[in-house]
């Protein structure tokens, strides 16, 4: 019985050695793998940040109206976002080659799957970005020209816009990740629909008067009216 | 390689001729009813003052449908009234042509352009096809400084009434006068005189394809003759009645191309306008008297109207086009008590920060800078507000005392144009001197 005892217990230490020694060196390879790109991924962004001004980027992304995008106070600066993309992107390779190293099939799928996935995911960001952009200048280009125009609830008509153009984004940017593209392209024509019949019925009863006051004073200025004169002035 | 600038059937036209000395441009679209008159002017101007000189009028049109080129082909002078004191050694010429291109006074213009290059004229004289004051001596107001005195830009100098041009009075004569230091009272008048050498200059030019072809010509053109150092000055035209330009047409448009213009041209010619400081005047030709003008009325509460709902909903793109201080100086005119509109005022200082802070947006927003021009019109229209209450019991000397002093203001503040180009907005913001508090409300 003893010995019975003692067979299963050197096999459980044996199994558990096995293991120790299968697991706990990939294990702490793993973990010096993920501090080393920890570190270096600390190193980088630090020098970065020191080293690169960033002018011409930082010029690009005021111009271009993505800084204000990205950052409302629209202070963000280039070089901290080179530095932040390249501190994930080597924790990232850190966190994979630290998976790599236990050399099993599930962390090789996930692996396997990462790789494949990173080039989607980067279109479907830049997909996402240029999206957003587009609906936040169309959305201005809606709302200078209704005030202009003196068009009712001018504000609502850029943000339905924008949200329509944004939304638009999200359904190209899930189809390219094949992330529910059916969800997100049935709730856009429920949305648009939606949004067709709302201001409709907004036209149609809500906002009447101010259709009405609107065409009126449209109407007033026709050719002989004060308003005229503004137009005179070339 | 800038034939393409001419229609099939004009180089026959311009071979048949073969040289002229005069070119007059008459850009049209639809203006049958007023263009005979203009043509007439044109072609007495021409016989009684420069009768040794041949004259070739030039009607550049945008695709009238209204007869606009018959009405050009067929006017006719009964010179033996014109009273002249020597016949002329030649007729003038008429021809009408079609332009290519963006439609526009722009294309317009670049047709007439290239044709007065093309026969070698001397001088060459635009003006507008709507003018009910032209008089044969328009055209030897304009043309006589470049024959005959060495200039190469005429600019016009016109009596209007005090609500009439207030892009003029409020933006573009202040503007222009304190970059480049140079009093051209019209700067986008619309009837020029030109050189040679300046219409070679602008044929030369490669940006007719921007707002240039549109209203930002007349701007364009004068910009280019005072930033590049040609000689210019000004004539006396007297009054500027014309036709009311089409009711329908988009102020914000207009804006954004004569403005957008001035802004563009900022760039271009930073190193001209940056170091310029005051300004001084522009010789006048012509014998300045007073005349009659067609009244003009304004209605004050729909301009304000216009500019409380532009602070309501346009704040977000005023705080990408305003610094922090100006846009807050706007905004307490806006907030007050709509009671008092018969009191309403803009600074003449808010206003010239307003357009300068615009000017250094442009600059650093190209993506934007349609919106950003276009959002000014609220801003605009209560500029014109509170100038219409401001002088509406002026007379005509007084407003233009008044406008003197917002010119003087804009040069005064040009430092801080120049620091908010550069970049140096911080150091500026201390300088600017809105009065907050003694800002009445709408």
């Amino acid at each position: 019985m003893i010995r019975l005892l003692q067979e299963i217990f050197e096999k459980a230490l044996a199994r558990l050695g096995q293991h120790l020694t299968t697991y706990v060196p990939p294990l702490m390879v793993a973990v010096v793998i993920l501090l080393a790109a920890y570190l270096v991924a600390k190193v980088v962004r630090w020098l970065i940040l020191k080293a690169v001004k960033g002018i011409s980027l930082d010029r690009f992304l005021r111009e271009s109206g993505l800084s204000s995008m990205l950052d409302q106070s629209g202070r963000m600066r280039s070089a901290s976002l080179v530095a932040a993309v390249a501190y994930w992107a080597i924790l990232g390779v850190g966190l994979l080659t630290a998976l790599d190293v236990f050399d099993t099939k599930l962390t090789s799928q996930i692996i396997e799957s990462t790789v494949f996935l990173f080039p989607k995911l980067l279109t479907a960001a830049a997909i996402l970005v240029a999206g957003f952009w587009l609906a936040q200048y169309l959305s201005r280009s809606v709302l200078v020209w209704a005030v202009n125009e003196n068009i009712p609830l001018a504000r609502r008509l850029a943000a339905v816009v924008k949200v329509i153009v944004g939304f638009v984004a999200v359904v190209i940017a899930a189809d390219m990740l094949s992330f529910a593209s059916q969800v997100f392209f049935a709730a856009f024509v429920i949305f648009a629909g939606a949004v067709a019949l709302a201001t409709g019925l907004a036209v149609g009863f809500g906002v009447r008067g101010a259709v009405q006051r609107f065409l009126l004073q449209q109407g007033e200025r026709q050719p002989g009216e004060q308003e005229k004169s503004l137009f005179d002035h070339l | 390689m800038t034939d393409r600038i001419l229609p099939e059937d004009a180089l026959p036209a311009i071979d048949a001729i073969g040289a002229a000395d005069i070119v007059i441009g008459i850009p049209s679209y639809n203006n049958s009813r007023t263009i005979g008159h203009v043509v007439r002017a044109a072609q007495a101007g021409l016989a009684k003052y420069f009768p040794k000189f041949t004259g070739v009028i030039i009607n550049s049109d945008g695709g009238s449908k209204d007869g606009t080129r018959e009405a050009v082909l067929s006017a006719s002078v009964d010179y033996s009234r014109l009273l002249m004191v020597s016949t002329p050694l030649s007729g003038v010429h008429r021809l009408s042509f079609p332009y290519h291109g963006i439609p526009g006074k722009g294309s317009a213009f670049r047709l007439v352009f290239r044709i007065a290059q093309l026969l070698g004229a001397k001088a060459c004289a635009v003006v507008d096809s709507d003018l009910r004051s032209i008089t044969p001596e328009w055209i030897d107001l304009l043309v006589r400084p470049v024959l005959h005195a060495g200039y190469d830009f005429v600019a016009p100098y016109y009596h209007r009434h005090k609500y009439d041009g207030t892009i003029t009075n409020s933006i573009v004569y202040p503007l222009t006068r304190a970059l480049y230091g140079k009093r051209i009272r019209q700067p986008i008048g619309g009837d020029f005189g030109c050189s040679s050498a300046l219409v070679s200059r602008y044929i030369a030019r490669e940006d007719w394809e921007t707002d240039v072809a549109r209203y930002g010509i007349d701007i364009w053109m004068t910009t280019v003759a005072v930033a590049e150092g040609f000689k210019v000055c000004q004539s006396f035209l007297g009054a500027k009645l014309h036709d009311a330009k089409d009711p329908g047409a988009d102020l914000s448009a207009m804006l954004q191309q004569v403005v957008g213009s001035v802004y563009s041209l900022m760039r271009e010619y930073e190193s001209v306008w940056i170091t310029r400081q005051s300004s001084e005047p522009v010789d006048l030709f012509g014998f300045p008297f007073d005349v009659g003008l067609d009244p003009i009325d304004v209605n004050i509460e729909r301009l304000l109207t216009a500019f409380r709902r532009g602070c309501e909903d346009l704040a977000d793109i005023w705080a990408i086009a305003l610094r922090p201080d100006t846009l807050r100086a706007v905004r307490n005119l806006a907030s007050s008590s709509p009671s008092t509109s018969k009191s309403f005022h803009i600074e003449d200082s808010l206003w010239a920060q307003v357009v300068f802070d615009l000017a250094c947006s442009h600059k650093r927003k190209p993506l934007e800078r349609g919106h950003l021009v276009r959002s000014l019109t609220p801003l605009y229209l209560a500029r014109v507000a509170s100038f219409v209450i401001e002088t509406k019991e002026m007379f005509a000397a007084q407003v233009e005392d008044r406008i003197e002093q917002l010119c003087l203001r804009f040069e005064n503040q040009k430092p801080s144009l120049v620091a908010g180009w550069c970049g140096e907005d911080s150091a500026t913001a201390q300088e600017f001197e809105v009065s907050h508090d003694s800002a009445p409300g709408v």
